[in-house]
């Protein structure tokens, strides 16, 4: 089921839930809503569910403007945080209640949950309740009870938060899978970033009830449009340095301070128009400490995260972040060499944030 | 544990004794300056003010009879983590540490003239019980028997005409006034003679009444040590609910007796027993004295009004609860504060403009018949309109116990809010409901008040007010018939208690719980 969703807007009173967002999502898709907390992410969704009526704009299931209908009109299945699961039933009942609502068979009833509880592996819970299960668990029950009914849209709302991190690495596989194989219409609202890179087809960035990109997780990573998504997306996050661009020649620099950086024409050219109002983002995986680096620096912090090891170096007082070999073995206060990848390094407007290579 | 050091190695743990002696001199200092300053200041400054009080004497003199035993408590809870290495040690520890605070005690209530040593009215000789009667064992020599001649081999048979033993004449000596004759008959040789004494005031010097003194303070010592400490908040609770307790056992007795003194059954001639049915007969169709009606009439009307109150208190309560839970609508906030207000007001006020209501109410056709004045379904109406209140802020807290999320869910599994409300809140505040329901239960069983305002007629009363009449019937009232009549009302309250209570830990085990 395609999905298109146009200036809508949601108030709560005074309080601006979501304000102004368009997106096309196509039939089949996963989308992942991704932001901050209170950036309107559970706002939208519901809005898509039937739960809030818009303030303003239109929803389309499909051709049908489905704004005036009830959440049981709409034909969706939805997974809560919290998972929301009925105490009083067990897990077959769960499962079972949007069928009974349904007025199914009784038998029918049984084959469905059954094979969906299969699918879930929870098969031998049926008799449990909520109560009485895991988080993993319970959330499986919940996807179980959202799947039941055949939905033309899946809608999660951050539904891996309250699992711990190895089970969420788990069940992160299996969402995608599934998904993947009823090829059902998903949107999938989360604040992290890895969920929503690595799980979905597009991601909307959102912040402050606002729409920031709508784009394929590479896309967002390699030509973030605004300097929002280029801090908000990948972790850890982008450095940022001040510079001015300049043209000589035919030859593009960088410069701040005492550190000049050579530009490619492709990536220098448009941001020499700019002139010196530029800021500079490049990844920490874009930055290596190298013997025959042009930039001096001091080593500040040394993070290991295992299978490398997180750097903070500054340079001039500044705080740059990158990624070291763990071998390397730098210590606090040592004095290393930087070599920038310029190819990867981005420009904004410092003015509007707006990126001067990515229109 | 593995003790080391050379000081528990012997057969009395020093630093114990000397922390259980710590503890209960602490006690001792501080309850004797707390009875000082409540005889010495307190009272003396409550007299100036020409007021007749006796709240701190009694208050000291309990604070002198309880002092001892709280300090043998405290020392004695100082030997208990002693116990778990070595029960010997402990036990000698704490036997010393009660026999020193029990010397000092004393000395201290020889002092002061406390305790044991408090002057009391005495005729100054010590006496056995034997089978002729109380044996003169020894006289002070010019004390008060002494002067009224009394031997020693004397056999005391009776003070004037009452025959007494050892207790009684101990007892009756006490409690009589300094300086007032007591003629006591005795035997002296074979003969029967009469002797006047007249009691002194004297203080004990008689050590020999410490001994069971400080036997009991060895047992509350002992007691103290060896007392399973999960049990204390039971005690506590036992000794505070006692009157209650007995009140209930008096109930119980008397509806089977012909007569009670105090919680005894007495027959007709004041001897133990006079278990009868009779008080029971009003079951059975026997006319109470004086009134027409039969107690199943009575019980049938309490019961329409309980459970006519507990079903529209429910009903209503919760829709109303679960709209002020879950939706926003104008004068929401003002609904809710006014029905904080109401729940304040008291019922009496409104008695008689409920009356005219009521009245009026009757004198409509078919409504009339069911809801009007001096018909029981009218009358719980009264009541369901005083409990509301309370009912719609009570579902209200439970309703706004049950995450939003669960409601939303139902709704996109497909739910009507009727359904939601039906199928998935309401199963989920059945504590509640129950919790209400049996207070709605209970108000229309016991309500006296509105029935007795509302209801005339012997047929239309229910069991408080039948109980009521009763009383103040002009005929001798027979309490222990309006006992039974009160136990048989009780009942239902007992079953209601005890099935709901299995009910209620059912619902707990099936949980509300199991969000993270
Ligand atoms: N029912 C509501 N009433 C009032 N304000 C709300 C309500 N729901 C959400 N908001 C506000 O709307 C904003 C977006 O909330 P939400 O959509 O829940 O954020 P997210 O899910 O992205 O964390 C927040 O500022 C929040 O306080
Ligand atoms: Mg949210």
């Amino acid at each position: 089921m395609q999905v298109t969703i146009e200036n809508l807007t949601k108030k709560f009173g005074d309080v601006i839930g979501a304000e102004n967002l368009s997106l096309d999502i196509k039939d089949g898709e996963f989308v992942a809503f991704l932001g901050p907390s209170g950036c309107g992410k559970t706002t939208t969704l519901l809005m898509l569910a039937g739960i809030y009526k818009p303030t303003s704009g239109t929803i389309r299931f499909g051709d049908t403007v489905v704004n005036r209908l009830s959440p049981r009109e709409r034909n969706i299945g939805m997974v809560f945080q919290s998972y929301a699961l009925y105490p009083h039933m067990t897990v077959y009942k769960n499962i079972g209640y949007p069928l009974k609502l349904k007025n199914m068979q009784k038998k029918e009833i049984d084959e469905r949950v059954n094979a969906v509880a299969n699918t879930m592996g929870i098969g031998d819970l049926l008799d449990r309740r909520p109560g009485q299960l895991s988080g993993g668990q319970q959330q499986r029950v919940a996807l179980g009870r959202a799947l039941v009914k055949e939905p033309d849209i899946l809608l999660f709302d951050e539904p891996l938060s309250n699992l711990d991190a190895r089970l969420r690495l788990t069940m992160r596989g299996e969402i995608k899978h599934l998904q993947h194989d009823l090829g059902i219409t998903s949107i999938y609202v989360t604040h992290d970033q890895i969920e929503a890179m690595t799980m979905a087809d597009r991601i909307a960035v959102m912040s402050g009830g606002h729409l920031q990109a709508f784009d394929t997780p590479e896309a967002l990573y390699d030509r973030p449009k605004t300097l929002f998504v280029a801090g908000f997306v990948g972790n850890p996050p982008m450095n940022f340095i001040n510079v001015e661009v300049s043209a000589s020649n035919g030859h593009f620099v960088a410069t701040n301070g005492n550190m000049s950086l050579d530009l490619s024409k492709e990536r220098g050219e448009k941001p020499a128009t700019a002139g010196n109002s530029v800021v500079m983002g490049i990844r920490p995986e874009d930055i290596q400490i190298a013997p025959d680096g042009t930039v001096p620096a001091e080593v500040f912090v040394v993070e290991p995260l295992g299978r490398e090891n997180l750097v903070d170096v500054r340079i001039d007082g500044e705080s740059i972040l990158l990624l070291a070999d763990t071998k390397a073995d730098h210590k606090r206060g040592d004095s290393v060499k930087l070599k920038f990848n310029m190819n990867k390094a981005q420009f904004f407007d410092s003015k509007t944030g707006k990126s001067l290579l990515w229109a | 544990m593995t003790v080391t050091d050379n000081e528990s190695q012997g057969i009395i743990h020093v630093p114990t004794l000397i922390i259980a002696l710590k503890n209960g001199l602490l006690v001792v200092v501080i309850f004797s300056l707390l009875a000082l300053i409540l005889q010495g200041i307190l009272k003396p400054l409550v007299a100036s003010l020409q007021v007749v009080e006796t709240v701190t004497t009694t208050l000291s003199l309990i604070l002198i009879l309880v002092l001892p035993y709280i300090a043998y408590i405290m020392s004695g809870s100082a030997v208990r983590e002693l116990v778990k290495t070595s029960i010997p040690q402990a036990l000698l520890t704490a036997v010393i540490a009660t026999i020193v605070l029990f010397s000092i005690i004393s000395v201290g209530h020889y002092l002061l003239n406390l305790g044991i040593f408090a002057p009391t009215s005495s005729i100054q000789m010590t006496v056995v019980d034997t089978d002729e009667g109380v044996l003169v064992e020894s006289v002070v020599e010019g004390g008060a028997a002494d002067i009224a001649e009394v031997k020693v081999g004397d056999v005391i048979t009776a003070i004037r005409r009452d025959p007494v033993d050892r207790a009684t004449l101990m007892a009756r000596v006490a409690q009589s006034e300094v300086d007032s004759p007591l003629r006591l008959r005795m035997i002296r040789d074979g003969e029967e003679i009469q002797v006047t004494v007249r009691t002194v005031l004297a203080t004990s010097s008689d050590a020999s009444a410490l001994f069971p003194g400080l036997i009991m303070a060895l047992g509350v010592t002992l007691i103290t040590i060896i007392w399973p400490g999960q049990f204390t908040p039971y005690v506590i609770l036992l000794a505070i609910l006692s009157p209650l307790f007995l009140g209930y056992l008096w109930l119980i007795i008397a509806t089977f007796s012909t007569r009670t003194q105090g919680i005894i059954p007495l027959d007709g001639e004041g001897n133990i027993g006079g278990f009868t049915l009779s008080n029971w007969d009003f079951l059975f169709g026997k006319d109470i004295v004086g009134l027409n009606v039969s107690i199943w009439q009575v019980t049938l009307n309490s019961l329409i009004i309980a459970v006519s109150m507990m079903l529209i208190v429910l009903v209503v309560s919760s829709m109303a609860a679960y709209a002020l839970s879950r939706m926003h609508f104008p004068g929401r906030k003002a609904f809710l504060s006014f029905t904080l207000v109401l729940h304040g007001f008291p019922a009496v006020t409104l008695l008689i403009p409920i009356f005219f209501v009521l009245a009026n109410l009757g004198r409509t056709p078919v409504i009339g018949e069911i809801v009007g004045f001096n018909k029981p379904i009218g009358i719980a109406l009264v009541m369901v309109a005083f409990q509301l209140p309370l009912g719609v802020w009570l579902m209200k807290g439970f309703f706004d116990g049950i995450p939003w999320d669960i409601e939303r869910s139902a709704m996109i599994d497909g739910a009507s809010r009727w359904r939601v409300y039906w199928e998935i809140l309401l199963p989920q505040i059945r504590p509640g409901l129950l919790a209400l329901g049996i207070f709605a239960f209970l108000g229309g069983w016991n309500a006296f008040l509105i029935p007795q305002t509302y209801s005339t007629g012997a047929g239309m009363v229910n069991l408080p007010v039948f109980l009521n009449q009763l009383i103040s019937e002009t005929a001798p009232v027979n309490w222990n018939q309006i006992a039974a009549v009160g136990l048989f009302q009780l009942v239902p309250v007992f079953i209601l208690f005890i099935f709901a209570q299995e009910y209620l830990l059912n619902i707990y085990a099936g949980g509300t719980k199991g969000f993270s």
